[in-house]
């Protein structure tokens, strides 16, 4: 015992004793390594977490963890505190696990004592699951060090401290991990397990490998911005969901991720009442898809117009543009929004937009958020390098987990439907509720390109080709009005585009109780293509 | 005066080119219209400024992120 024992019988010396050692945490690294964090416009990881959680919510867990220095009578002369924070938090009233690395010791290394603090498992994940709380990660950290070969005596295999418990969190609470300094290694593949990652603009980079280590592997010379920065990561890869320009904007978006989120899967995500009526109709939208069908517009604007005012929260808005994600919330309740961009080629569904649709449907799908559909796609991308990347893969996979969710889904198409693209943008599971906009138009594909495949010969044979294949595709076009299919109940409504927010909060509104009664976690099945 | 490099979101090609070199463009302008899978897909000056440079022609095919056109704010 280091503190000597009081005059009076009281445990004073030793609650002395824990002050001191409270304070030696809260030090972090040390004056210097702090300011040095700093000037490199980063903040501590308890300054991150003060400005993350609700004011004076953090309740610390392994406080006094680190490397103890004592003299020759055992008697305490400080501690390195172990380069991991974490405990329990409110966000916005609600409870969270929350922690992340402290890059001021050791450059955020991991760190094991008796039992893990985080960072891949540990306390911090342990008790995210037992309390069924949303999990928030602040990663800033480079993993495994060699230097451990020397403290341990032995190399450890990989895994030792594995993902299992991170990836079982993944089909139980909201996992949100913020990207706030360098993510190498172990870290990096953390940030990745989670529901919805963001990372820093300039300060924040994450590979599975750092410069010293590309240029070893393969005499590349690249910088941390090149290799990992949010252009990389977030804009080309899609390996982080979303870039921030500030700390405190990241802050702000988790607060906002997380306001759309159930606390875990046995429960249904907070209805917040905006004040908005469910029956407001915006005159904007009679004509906000131009008559040209070659010209494209603001879908964007669309999904604003349509839902709770000021409520659409964008996911992955840099990658995989031919497709908008957005949690949003329609009378209160949360609602996924996809919706095809005609800006970008046209809406049709490239890789990254696939890959793109089956994530976000998925996450709705685990978090009991209904999913509503505004169409217009006019397939999966093609051309040779769409082939070449892949895209029917992709695109079958974002159709079968489509298929695989069970969550009441709602398809609203605004313009073009068509194919297999088209396909995955409905509720087969389910009522399969299809409205249409007047401007809406659908098949098995468009009319322009396959009528010259499947009436070659009657146009070859004519004495004017051109004019007989224009023809032919004015015949078809003629009845090819969504009023007709309306006429067999093949959609089950045709409605005036102002209506649409109208609709959707009348369906959305009676699904609660479907919802209501199918929580919990949801089965996997099968091999996804 | 930051230079701001325009990039196309889309592979296709210049349809038609709406502004000229030393034109200033107000935000949101259109520099150009690009076909791409049949639609008309306009290349837009974001946040404005004066067109410096266009690095296509019409009737040029261009490829997704391509930068099409300088201009400085």
């Amino acid at each position: 015992m280091s503190a000597k024992p009081s005059d009076d019988g009281s445990w004073q010396p030793e609650v002395d004793e824990l002050a001191l050692r409270r304070a030696q945490a809260d030090a972090l690294g040390g004056p210097a390594a702090v300011a040095r964090h700093h000037e490199q416009g980063r903040l501590t990881i308890r300054e991150r977490i003060a400005a993350m959680a609700d004011a004076g919510s953090f309740q610390e867990v392994g406080r006094l963890t680190g490397q103890g220095r004592y003299d020759a009578e055992g008697k305490l002369l400080g501690v390195t505190p172990a380069p991991y924070v974490m405990g329990l938090a409110k966000i916005d009233g609600r409870p969270v696990a929350i922690g992340g690395e402290d890059f001021t010791v050791r450059g955020g290394t991991s760190w094991s004592g008796d039992r893990k603090k985080g960072g891949q498992g540990g306390f911090v994940e342990d008790m995210a699951h037992h309390y069924r709380i949303p999990l928030v990660n602040l990663i800033d950290g480079s993993g495994g060090s060699v230097t451990s070969i020397n403290r341990r005596g032995h190399s450890v295999f990989p895994g030792v401290h594995g993902f299992e418990r991170s990836v079982q969190l993944m089909g139980e609470v909201p996992v949100v991990c913020a990207v706030l300094g360098t993510a190498a290694g172990g870290p990096a593949g953390r940030a990745i397990l989670s529901h919805w990652s963001v990372m820093v603009k300039d300060t924040s980079h994450v590979f599975a490998a750092g410069p010293p280590v590309v240029e070893r592997s393969l005499r590349q010379k690249i910088t941390k911005e090149e290799l990992g920065g949010s252009g990389v990561a977030v804009e080309l890869a899609g390996t982080i969901d979303n870039a921030a320009a500030s700390e405190a904007q990241c802050f702000e978006m988790v607060r906002r991720y997380l306001s759309y989120m159930p606390q875990n899967v046995w429960h249904l995500p907070p209805v917040v009442d905006v004040g908005d009526p469910a029956e407001r109709a915006e005159q904007a939208l009679l004509s906000i898809v131009p008559r040209n069908r070659r010209k494209a517009y603001d879908m964007r604007r669309v999904i604003q117009l349509v839902v709770d005012r000021g409520s659409a929260f964008e996911l992955q808005p840099s990658y995989g543009k031919a497709l908008i994600t957005c949690l949003a919330r329609m009378n209160g309740k949360v609602v996924g929004f996809v919706a095809n961009n005609p800006m970008v080629y046209g809406g049709a569904m490239d890789g990254p937009a696939a890959r793109k649709q089956a994530h976000f449907v998925e996450l709705c799908d685990c978090f009991h958020i209904p999913l509503a559909f505004l169409v217009d796609v006019p397939g999966f991308m093609v051309g040779r390098d769409a082939e070449a990347a892949g895209t029917l893969r992709e695109g079958m996979r974002s159709v079968f987990v489509g298929l695989q969710a069970s969550v009441p889904m709602f398809t609203v198409v605004i313009r073009k439907c068509y194919g297999m693209a088209g396909m995955g943008a409905t509720d087969k599971n389910g009522l399969e509720l299809k409205l249409a906009w007047p401007s809406a138009e659908w098949g098995s594909l468009p009319i322009e390109g396959g009528v010259a495949a499947a009436f070659r010969r009657e146009i070859q044979a004519s004495p004017d080709p051109a004019a007989r294949e224009a023809q032919i595709e004015k015949e078809l076009r003629a009845m090819a009005s969504p009023f007709r299919t309306a006429e067999a109940f093949g959609v089950e409504e045709i409605i005036d585009p102002r209506e649409t927010r109208a609709y959707l909060c009348r369906f959305i509104d009676a699904a609660q109780e479907r919802l209501a009664t199918s929580v919990g976690p949801k089965p996997k099945y099968g091999v996804r293509p | 005066m930051a230079s701001i490099k325009i990039k196309t979101e889309v592979t296709g090609s210049v349809w038609k080119i709406e502004a000229r070199a030393g034109q200033r463009l107000a935000p949101g302008a259109t520099i150009m219209i690009l076909e791409s899978m049949k639609m008309e897909i306009p290349v837009i000056a974001e946040d404005g400024g004066t067109l410096v440079e266009l690095h296509v022609a019409e009737g040029e095919s261009v490829n997704e992120g391509q930068v099409v056109a300088t201009l400085t704010g």
